[in-house]
């Protein structure tokens, strides 16, 4: 291994993932690339990242994902068949994208034709506070997605975005193919949206994603997030979400693929009354690293947030947890829970889980617990004694553990493929009809 | 059906049982009684095939067969249930799925013919009727956030469905209220058969009431200490259990 110790100036990284001309977002990107020249890609030595071995990044030649021709047939989901937007290798399909079925005034935009984005991008994510991803993101971006949901409007039908990496048309030529998918969410007042955003692949890829949520006063977006990319991808995510009075963000995350995926949400309450839940499931196996490192930052009274972390780990995988519930001076009657649960299969499988609560107001009612192990043995002689051999007790308990984070997804197809992944995974497809 | 010599058991080091000898015929109705601690539920993992509870001698055979060559899994599939006190919550897998796994994997192993998840349905909802269960208690998972008393029913709804040979059920009655003591006791009454044995363990004569058995059986300190018929029970009911123990110097 190559010792860790990059600068921005001397990482392949940067140079080559430059848009070749400029569009809208001059100034930003200007912006982000001043801040860029004073990062480093970090390493592990930095607290943050001592778990991922971004070695890789620093070794290998990247580039913009070339064209691919791609059928995705397969992954359409029937609920948002007019409400779907589609990427491959970073780019807009238009011909596979299809917003026919969108409420009156609400907008699904490839980012590069939403010109009102301009003066929202980059309010969450400012260069001068983000790390090297973010701000490599705003600088690099090609495209992505803006969904805009006006004052009042409910919509009914889930919101689809797809970003597919796969093998590129003529082979692609040197070089690790990247993305850098950038989204940005405003739900207006009163208004609500399901949104799936959700990374599939099936070739090795770097995909380095940045989000911007806004949650105006009284509006509920309910997000899905789904990592399914290619065993040898590397993913990484920051997502920024504030929340105003009386909004509601629900956000769950399930992550299966990818030898390295790294998730950082960060919510902000910034309006009393305002509600979060950040749940996440990742399922790991090989040598998979998953690291989520995720801030709820309660900052005005009457919140609350709920948390609950899962991690399947087998083989020599490892997951990470690092959540941080902060509830600022003020934040009186903050109801914040958290936890993060881990299954551990195997004896060379690893979890680092770190919950923190960090509270500066006083009557507040908060709670976090981390729990780690191997099956409970008293669940699994329940199981034996109704006849099941010990495999198929271990199995079904742990596609259960799984499967229970899916049970509340909304969009039946959705979670319907979900848990047929997590079948498959846990070997228990022929323990459970498909549900 | 079952027959039980000299059986001595230990879990975590600690002896629990200290000699049992039991035999139950099939088409019978038993009842270990006897004060927390005795070793009642100690039998029934021992029985059921408990990995945690260490065999230290003497033998169990049922039909015939020496009990201590089947793993757990495979005593359920030979026909024997056992009905926990404090049945597991396993979230995430529905009470129906787990149901017609639980049935497929005994029909398979017997040579009966699998239900797909339509006849499976069919199946279910007369079982369901007879402990009293409502239907939406199949699609939440397995015992997942159900009160004691539904808990019971739903092991009872297992053994309907499950038909084992051997029954054993441990503190039934605890969790359930008198209403739902009845129709879970009518339950198992319907499933007494000259096919099946019952043994039940109880701290208390109340489930008696309900469900019958014929012979008593009080264990304490491990050993059984005084068999009689249902009349022992109700002295029980009425004396407590210091009488036997000082009768037999325990």
């Amino acid at each position: 291994m190559t010792p860790d110790t990059g600068t921005a100036s001397d990482c392949s990284l940067v140079p080559d993932l430059l848009p070749a001309q400029a569009e809208g977002w001059d100034s930003l990107r200007a912006a982000a690339r001043e801040a860029l020249a004073r990062q480093e890609l970090p390493t592990k030595r930095d607290e943050d990242w001592k778990y991922c071995d971004l070695a890789e990044l620093r070794r290998a030649a990247f580039r913009p994902a070339a064209p691919a021709s791609v059928d995705i047939r397969d992954r359409i989901l029937p609920e948002a068949r007019g409400t779907r937007l589609v990427f491959v290798n970073g780019r807009f399909d238009p011909h596979h994208s299809c917003t026919s079925a969108l409420p009156q005034g609400l907008r699904l935009l490839p980012l590069h034709a939403a010109s009102e984005a301009a003066t929202r991008l980059g309010s969450l994510l400012k260069p001068a506070e983000s790390d090297f991803f973010a701000n490599l993101n705003t600088a690099a971006f090609a495209d992505g997605a803006y969904v805009f949901v006006p004052k009042s409007v409910k919509a009914e039908a889930p919101l689809h975005l797809l970003f597919i990496t796969v093998g590129e048309d003529g082979g692609g030529g040197e070089g690790i193919p990247s993305t850098q998918p950038r989204i940005l969410v405003e739900v207006e007042r009163n208004a609500s949206a399901e949104l799936i955003e959700e990374y599939a692949g099936s070739s090795p890829a770097f995909t380095n994603v940045a989000v911007e949520i806004l949650v105006h006063e009284g509006a509920e977006l309910r997000h899905e997030r789904i990592q399914r990319e290619a065993p040898e991808a590397i993913h990484i995510s920051n997502l920024r979400a504030e929340v105003a009075k009386d909004g509601r963000y629900h956000s769950r995350t399930v992550s299966f693929g990818a030898k390295l995926s790294r998730q950082t949400p960060q919510v902000r309450l910034t309006g009393p009354g305002a509600e979060a839940s950040l749940d996440g499931l990742a399922l790991l196996n090989g040598d998979q690293v998953s690291d989520t490192h995720s801030v709820l930052d309660h900052t005005q009274p009457h919140g609350s947030s709920r948390q609950l972390h899962k991690c399947i780990v087998d083989d020599q995988a490892h997951a990470i947890f690092n959540g941080r519930i902060f509830v600022r001076h003020g934040a009186q009657q903050t109801d914040a829970q958290q936890q993060c649960r881990t299954l551990l299969l195997s004896d060379s499988a690893r979890v680092d889980a770190k919950p923190q609560l960090e509270i500066d107001a006083d009557d507040v009612k908060c709670a976090h617990g981390a729990a780690v192990g191997a099956l409970d043995p008293e669940e699994l002689f329940y199981l034996q004694s109704r006849g099941l051999n010990a495999a198929a007790a271990r199995n079904l308990l742990t596609y259960g553990f799984a499967s229970d984070l899916l049970a509340h997804i909304p969009v039946a197809s959705l979670r319907r493929s979900l848990r047929q992944q997590v079948m498959a995974r846990t070997n228990a497809a022929d323990l459970v009809e498909t549900p | 059906m079952l027959s039980i010599r000299n059986l001595t058991a230990e879990v975590n080091g600690k002896e629990v049982l200290r000699g049992i000898n039991l035999e139950v015929k099939a088409g019978e109705v038993h009842a270990i009684m006897g004060p927390n601690g005795s070793g009642k539920s100690t039998l029934g993992k021992v029985i059921a095939g408990h990995p945690a509870y260490m065999v230290t001698g003497g033998e169990i055979r049922y039909e015939g067969k020496d009990l201590f060559e089947l793993e757990a899994d495979a005593r359920a599939r030979a026909g024997i249930f056992l009905g926990f006190q404090h049945p597991i919550e396993v979230p995430g897998v529905s009470n129906a799925q787990f149901l017609r796994l639980a049935y497929n994997k005994q029909a398979e192993a017997n040579g009966r013919e699998e239900l797909d998840p339509l006849e499976f349905d069919d199946y279910i909802r007369e079982k369901i009727a007879v402990v009293g269960m409502r239907p939406e208690f199949l699609d939440r998972s397995l015992n997942e956030g159900f009160s004691g008393g539904e808990k019971k029913r739903n092991e009872i709804l297992q053994m309907a469905v499950l038909m084992p040979k051997l029954a054993i059920l441990d503190e039934l009655d605890s969790g359930l209220d008198v209403d739902a003591l009845r129709i879970v006791g009518e339950a198992v009454n319907g499933m007494k058969s000259k096919d099946r044995a019952i043994l039940l363990v109880t701290h208390y004569q109340r489930l008696l009431d309900h469900i019958p058995a014929e012979r008593i059986h009080v264990l304490s300190g491990g050993r059984i200490v005084k068999t009689g018929g249902p009349e022992l029970a109700l002295e029980i009911e009425k004396n407590g259990y210091d009488w036997i123990n000082a009768e037999v110097g325990a």
